[in-house]
């Protein structure tokens, strides 16, 4: 069993590194900055339900410095850890109120805190406290595509009842 | 809980959202303060939003005189002694990159913010 499990995070990792090149390679659909799908999350989360929290913390910090080798970003390495550090804290705390046919809603709130982890990582970075005024549109941005990221994983969990336990 | 009770929620916030983004990029944040620099050196500083009523400043140098023209919000030479009145056609100042030059006189009118001073920004995040 041990072996399958970590297969699986394995293979999750891959899936989630190739989401996340091939988003950051697509050039940014809307002019405002710092708006974007995070596909990625998907596998984060899948993991999350599927394998356990310790594997799911390998998809996501494995996937951030990774990433960030690859896309050759050294600042966004920051804001996507404190990003996703602030999710993932989130995503455990607030795992066991959310069943199955939730999963939205929990990604929803991650997508929110991830975005707060880097707005608050870009107000110490820059030391401009008026980066705080782009919370709205960053919150806008992080209800749709959490939203959209957790439906993902919804329909999956669902398809995959069979495979995955 | 119910779906319909998180999508109302979520409405909420965006609806929220989207209003605070409006109202935020209606606001002017930061003090659209201008400097007038006459051979190099500051001799005066305007924060635009805080004129009330429009009013007229006189610079003289070696080609006569130039009449700045100041308004909430507005700066523009309205007038200038010199020939080919390049400062005047110019017009309003409305960016950091087109500052108005007087050559002849050698005045210069720019915006002071130092941290929108960017023209340009480049990454990924």
């Amino acid at each position: 069993m041990k072996t399958k499990k970590l297969v699986f995070t394995a293979i999750l990792t891959a899936l989630a590194l190739v989401a996340f090149s091939i988003e950051a390679a697509i050039p940014p659909i809307t002019p405002i900055y710092g708006i974007k799908l995070g596909i990625a999350n998907v596998f984060t989360l899948f993991a999350l339900y599927t394998l356990g929290p310790y594997e799911a913390a390998a998809v996501l910090f494995v996937r951030i410095t990774l990433g960030s080798i690859f896309t050759g970003q050294a600042v966004s390495f920051i804001y996507s850890l404190s990003g996703g550090l602030l999710s993932f804290i989130l995503m455990l705390i607030l795992k066991r109120f959310f069943q199955k046919d939730k999963v939205w809603v929990l990604s929803v709130l991650c997508a929110i805190a991830h975005n707060v982890g880097q707005i608050i990582a870009a107000v110490i970075i820059t030391q401009t406290f008026q980066i705080a005024f782009y919370l709205p549109v960053l919150l806008i941005s992080g209800i749709i595509a959490g939203a959209f990221t957790g439906l993902c994983v919804q329909f999956t969990l669902l398809h995959l009842k069979r495979f995955v336990n | 809980m119910k779906n319909r009770f998180w999508i109302i929620i979520f409405s909420a916030v965006l609806i929220i959202s989207a209003g605070l983004w409006i109202l935020i990029s209606n606001l002017s944040l930061s003090a659209n303060i201008v400097g007038i620099y006459q051979n190099n050196r500051l001799i005066k500083k305007i924060d635009l939003n805080s004129v009330t009523e429009p009013y007229e400043i006189t610079i003289s140098g070696e080609a006569g005189k130039n009449i700045v023209q100041v308004s909430n919000g507005h700066i523009k030479m309205k007038s200038a002694q010199c020939p080919d009145k390049i400062c005047v056609n110019h017009g309003e100042l409305i960016s950091n990159t087109s500052p108005i030059v007087c050559l002849p006189n050698k005045i210069v009118i720019k915006f002071e913010n130092s941290s929108e001073n960017i023209d340009v920004k480049t990454g990924v995040k």
